[in-house]
């Protein structure tokens, strides 16, 4: 059950959290002009807060239920961890600032954060994911190339007009939605793969400490998955204009 | 310096970034729920300005807050994998149920409060700032409940070499945990009340046009920050009954007490230094109840003075001390976080685990390495923040775009 609550955090980051990374990735190819990238922000940009705490959230499940494990991927994969801390908060940094001061220099300062920051992540990630599975480091980038195929498919579920245009012409004629489940599920695979790679078995925490917590998280989920529902049904519908980001 | 000073450097500075950032986000949802309670009830438009103008401030700060935090949450993993091995049965159990039950609740509706302004019902939307408010209580017990394990570890044994949870109900009625938890959410309320006092008596020293905003805010502020320093110095003074005996003896700074201690604790230990740093420890608690007396006075006459209307209205030199406090329960906060840290050395889990056995097996080089990312990247952080809350502070509430639907305006021909 411990390894279930693992992966529904992980994979729930994996496809919500990596659809806003695509985007600030792709952000200067989507949005051309200083008001096109506004919008293509404010396609995410209600989800994003909701979207990283799956993260948080895995690594306070990692904290719990994988002590052990916790202590070493995250010490083992330092570097690459710490590329990931720093690249998440200049993303955040850029998402949070370009909107609080007018000015164009200040505001293509902040976009350059935002897109640096969300590359410098998913590399991260392609990095972490190399070192738990046996592939060659390459696959690093191919992970990253990922990561941006799913923000382009999402930009295109949540865009009208040209930046839609924009954002599907790159995926192919299949349809936002289809390309969308595609990377949706490829993202899911990386992450059972990784999962499968660690020793999530024999690194559990103690017995006692696992009848405590597993109910009790067990017991959240449905409430925290009612919570993020209500956002994306609040912001369900396509984006044409600028948010408060 | 050794990787284990820079570790503890590194999580020293990313605990107090994220403890100044967190001091006035919980201080400013309190007092942002309560605005948006009286606009809800009265439909005050003043007061709905009021939920706007501090709630766009509280937004700023809170933004900083979570990238420092989750920097923290990690590091635990990355330079302590020792404490987690011997600890994260039970300090680990803390930690989840924070992220868990808290902060994930206190994000996802903090998103739809600034998101949703105008799209919900206005009840709703008056539900989430609670909801918001009061996860961010919860995620403060939570980590508290951790950090008293640290402090006083209870609820627990020790089976091969390794921490197992006993008794959830000791872990979650620590005392350390507990006393701690009422002194620093009281102590940030006092941070709120003089950042809200504080930048209201600007404008009224100010003459801006928004008195009667401002004189309304002043007095907010002034009623948290009084009671709110009692509070804390009650929970503050419970504190020193559950301190342990080698941070008792290096506030006494008595050299027979800290030699007694010594020697108990080598004789239940074996050889080796366990007093903290006795003039560090010393000097933070000296600071910290220092100033606890000056921001008292302050609040005490300030309550007075602002049951005078020409003295809210007037009386600039006050105005300009209240502006001239902000710091001040920021610097309080900070002194009494190195006090009651610091003075837990050299433990990590008190009596159990020192910090040098807590360190990973991480590289000088990669230690250097994100200490000086890190660094830079909090040291950026904490300069913009400061500037970006002064900065809106001071154009008032006209220049709000929280819950405003913003309009792209073109860009500025450039004539140069």
């Amino acid at each position: 059950m411990e390894i279930f609550i693992l992966g529904f955090f992980a994979l729930g980051y994996l496809i919500l959290g990596g659809a806003d990374i695509g985007v600030g990735m792709l952000l200067p190819y989507l949005g051309r002009t200083a008001a096109e990238r506004r919008t293509v922000i404010a396609a995410f940009a209600p989800f994003f807060l909701g979207n990283e705490v799956w993260l948080v959230a895995t690594a306070g499940v990692l904290a719990g239920l994988f002590p052990l494990l916790e202590g070493e991927l995250l010490s083992g994969n330092y570097l690459a961890i710490v590329a990931l801390l720093v690249g998440w908060i200049v993303r955040d940094m850029g998402l949070w600032l370009r909107g609080r001061m007018p000015g164009a220099r200040w505001q293509a300062c902040w976009d350059g954060a935002i897109v640096g920051g969300s590359w410098t992540l998913a590399l991260a990630w392609g990095v972490i994911f190399t070192q738990i599975l046996p592939v060659p480091i390459v696959a690093a980038g191919v992970v990253a190339l990922l990561f941006a195929m799913h923000g382009l498919a999402f930009a295109g579920l949540r865009l009208t007009g040209e930046l839609r245009e924009r954002a599907v012409r790159l995926t192919g004629g299949s349809g936002e939605g289809r390309t969308y489940a595609l990377t949706a599920v490829a993202l899911t695979g990386l992450g059972v793969l990784a999962g499968a790679e660690l020793d999530l078995a024999h690194s559990a925490a103690d017995a006692g400490t696992l009848g405590l917590l597993v109910p009790v998280m067990l017991a959240l989920i449905p409430f925290l998955v009612a919570a993020q529902a209500w956002v994306w049904w609040t912001f369900r519908a396509r984006v044409t204009g600028p948010s408060y980001l | 310096m050794e990787t284990v000073d820079l570790a503890r450097l590194q999580f020293a500075l990313t605990a107090g970034a994220h403890f100044l950032f967190v001091a006035l986000t919980l201080g400013l949802a309190t007092l942002v729920a309560v605005l948006q309670t009286r606009a809800t009830l009265t439909r005050s438009p003043l007061h709905l300005r009021m939920t706007r103008f501090w709630g766009q401030l509280y937004i700023i700060n809170y933004a900083m807050g979570i990238v420092t935090g989750l920097v923290m949450e990690f590091q635990f993993g990355m330079s302590w994998s020792g404490l987690t091995h011997f600890a994260g049965n039970v300090f680990g159990a803390a930690l989840a149920i924070e992220t868990l039950v808290a902060f994930f609740i206190e994000s996802t509706f903090l998103g739809l409060w600034i998101f949703g302004w105008d799209r919900l019902n206005r009840w709703a939307h008056l539900a989430l700032i609670w909801v918001v408010t009061l996860t961010a209580y919860a995620s403060a017990f939570w980590i508290l409940i951790a950090n008293g394990f640290l402090q006083n570890p209870v609820g627990h044994r020790v089976v091969d070499g390794v921490l197992q949870l006993t008794d959830f109900g000791a872990l979650t009625a620590n005392p350390a945990s507990l006393v701690a938890f009422g002194h620093i959410l009281s102590g940030a309320m006092v941070v709120g009340g003089f950042f809200m006092a504080g930048v209201s008596a600007y404008h009224l020293r100010r003459r801006t046009h928004e008195q009667e905003f401002f004189r309304k805010s002043l007095r907010i502020g002034i009623a948290l920050a009084l009671p709110a320093t009692l509070v804390t110095a009650t929970f503050g003074g419970l504190g020193f009954d559950t301190m342990q005996p080698t941070k008792a003896a290096a506030w006494s700074g008595s050299a027979d007490e800290l030699a007694q201690v010594q020697a108990d604790m080598v004789a239940r230990f074996g050889p080796g230094d366990y007093l903290p740093p006795v003039e560090l420890v010393r000097t933070a608690g000296i600071v910290m109840m220092l100033l606890f007396v000056i921001m008292f006075v302050v609040a005490a006459a300030s309550f007075l003075l602002m049951l005078f209307r020409p003295a809210v209205r007037g009386l600039r030199i006050w105005h300009w001390l209240l502006t001239a406090m902000i710091p001040i329960p920021f610097v309080t906060m900070l002194a009494g976080w190195i006090f009651r840290e610091v003075g837990r050395q050299p433990w990590v889990v008190y009596g159990l685990l020192t910090t040098q056995d807590a360190m990973s097996h991480v590289s000088p080089l990669e230690m250097r390495v994100s200490l000086i990312a890190f660094s830079a990247v909090f040291g950026l952080l904490i300069v913009i923040n400061y500037w970006l809350l002064a900065r809106h502070a001071k154009r008032g509430p006209d220049a709000v775009a929280l819950g405003s639907r913003p309009v792209e305006t073109p860009a500025p021909a450039l004539t140069f």
